[in-house]
């Protein structure tokens, strides 16, 4: 039986059930998807042209709010937070995370010790923020029960209890953010330094390499991918964050820690200017899509969902 | 040798001062909740509040029980709608063709650096137009819309390393693709499906925020909406050892999770370059 040349020419019509079948698999999520997420933006942005405040009324005011954005007095200082927040946590989170994971996966390879302080540099990841944050409240407790000012009383009996979240509130929340981030930079580094083979640090000690030249051409450059993608996945993470900050500080004293998506929360939900929160949540927005599409070319993405063909 | 041993030396030294702010937080959480600061006695007087509503600050906090209770089916829901709905969002993203996939799987990715904060103000009022203001159900629907990229992304990455050969084999048998899905592939991808369980539960179960924003009813808490409350009421917290007690029971349960489940952070691929 030979097939006629014709028949073999059509081109095969998916029939019509084929087509929709795979819409049935992600209907359920394309419908949440619309309604908490597509339907929510498209609201954000018409709010953001409404001065929709507590008495619930919807006006259109057209670009006052983002032209009040520009006039707003605290507006300075919020973006300066936003920028040092973001930049100082990214930094030292990266520098701990490298250190950690160097120290062990290169130093203590192997050892009892290192699983140890790996495990240690978890807990704070691992602990609900709710719990985490007590710990930083009671460290700097600005009544002589906290445990910084019982240290200093004890060196100076007569001395007053310092409040230190009136002084150096935005080093308080940066440096326990720290803490708590390094964790996640630190496994993914981990991971790919316990791939390096060991082959490589013994070919490199035999030719009389010091562990300098070791960690900057064997181990750095290893990294550049994971430390790639752990700086600008953080850096967005950063820029929009506020839970923390609202739990520890509330963005006070003043508006001392308040980053600019919390400043879009205290603006929505506690002055109820929803209108004004909308619009400032949408320059975090701006700011998050800049850094994401950065992200995308740097990752190639078209690549990255590609189904690889070969293993490597 | 000896300049191996300075160095290891140097190296622990480093570790060790770095690590100290977190061997003196467990520390302390553990010597807070048991010592009577007063008497300067070990006593479990902290741990009251698991017998009898106690007091804080001059008001009497609701009992324990209902808010462990609460916690736990509202977990529990989250970890259920979240598989039922990712693993055939992921499969259909991982395994069939169809018209915008690429750029539905672009937009997913967009998605998942896409600031909470915008969608919260919105999503407020959507919440409260649907009569969904206090109830788990908005919660529910909120929390889940937030996490379920992230989590279709994971179970992608292990739809896709399953061999098109099992599900060939399956459908030269005379299986649907539908049944290929139910019993060749679903049982391949369990460790996946597992490790978005897990992680579904440890978000439900850290989930203060969404409480704090949508329930404005006490006995609806859950505990880490519970104790965001005590842990935010004034600047300063008042009795640090009830606050200790209550996040230690809270939190110990937690950690014993952790140390059973381990294992799945290490099956998943998280940031890789092929399947993020």
């Amino acid at each position: 039986m030979e097939i006629p040349v014709a028949l073999a020419k059509t081109a095969y019509k998916k029939p019509f059930t084929k087509k929709v079948y795979p819409y049935l698999f992600i209907m359920p999520f394309a419908l949440l998807v619309l309604v908490f997420f597509i339907l929510p933006a498209i609201a954000t942005i018409i709010m953001s042209f409404t001065n929709l405040n507590a008495s619930m009324k919807i006006n259109f005011v057209g670009l006052d709010n983002f032209k009040r954005i520009f006039s707003d007095y605290s507006m300075p200082q919020i973006l300066w937070n936003t920028f040092i927040f973001a930049v100082v946590t990214l930094v030292f989170s990266l520098f701990f995370g490298l250190f950690i994971s160097i120290a062990t996966q290169y130093f203590l390879k192997g050892k009892f010790t290192a699983v140890i302080y790996r495990v240690l540099w978890l807990i704070p990841s691992i602990i609900p923020a709710v719990v985490y944050v007590t710990f930083w409240k009671y460290l700097f407790d600005p009544t002589d029960e906290g445990f910084i000012n019982k240290v200093l009383l004890l060196f100076q009996p007569d001395g007053d209890p310092i409040s230190w979240f009136t002084k150096i509130a935005m080093a308080v929340v940066i440096i326990a953010t720290i803490v708590s981030t390094t964790s996640g930079g630190m496994i993914l580094l981990s991971a790919a330094i316990s791939s390096i083979p060991e082959d490589l640090y013994k070919a490199a000690k035999v030719d009389g390499a010091s562990e300098k030249s070791v960690i900057t051409k064997i181990i750095l450059p290893s990294l550049k991918w994971p430390l790639m993608y752990i700086t600008i996945s953080d850096l967005i993470g950063f820029v929009s964050s506020y839970f923390f900050i609202l739990l520890l500080t509330n963005g006070g004293p003043m508006r001392d820690t308040t980053t600019l998506s919390l400043y879009a929360y205290q603006q929505a939900f506690n002055l109820k200017y929803y209108g004004y929160g909308a619009a400032l949540s949408l320059v975090v927005v701006l700011i998050s899509l800049i850094l994401t599409l950065w992200l995308l070319r740097l990752f190639d993405f078209d690549e990255m969902i590609k189904p690889s063909r070969i293993e490597d | 040798m000896s300049t191996t041993t300075v160095k290891k030396l140097l190296v622990h030294t480093y570790l060790l001062l770095f690590t100290m702010p977190i061997v003196g937080m467990i520390i302390w959480y553990f010597l807070s909740a048991t010592f009577n600061s007063t008497t300067g006695q070990f006593s479990l007087e902290n741990f009251n509040f698991v017998k009898e509503p106690v007091e804080y600050a001059g008001v009497n906090l609701p009992a324990i029980w209902p808010i462990v209770l609460n916690t736990l089916v509202y977990s529990f829901l989250i970890v259920v709608i979240e598989i039922f709905i990712a693993v055939p969002a992921a499969y259909a993203f991982s395994r069939l063709d169809f018209k915008g996939k690429l750029g539905a799987m672009k937009f997913l990715f967009l998605m998942r650096s896409f600031p909470g904060i915008t969608l919260i103000i919105a999503t407020f009022f959507i919440l409260v137009q649907m009569n969904l203001v206090n109830t788990y159900l908005g919660v529910i629907l909120v929390a889940i819309s937030g996490s379920l990229p992230g989590r279709v992304y994971i179970m992608k990455g292990f739809f896709d390393e399953v061999p098109w050969d099992l599900e060939w084999a399956a459908m030269v048998d005379g299986c649907t693709r539908f049944r290929a899905l139910m019993k060749v592939l679903v049982p391949y991808v369990l460790p996946g499906i597992g490790a978005i369980a897990v992680f579904a539960f440890l978000g439900a179960y850290g989930e203060w925020f969404l409480f704090k924003l949508f329930i404005f009813d006490d006995n609806m808490l859950t505990l880490a909406g519970y104790l965001s409350r005590l842990v935010t009421k004034e600047n300063v917290i008042m009795n640090y050892g009830l606050i200790t007690a209550i996040g230690l029971f809270y939190t110990i349960p937690l950690v014993v999770f952790y140390i059973f489940t381990q294992k799945v952070f290490l099956k998943v691929n998280l940031g890789g370059a092929k399947q993020v």
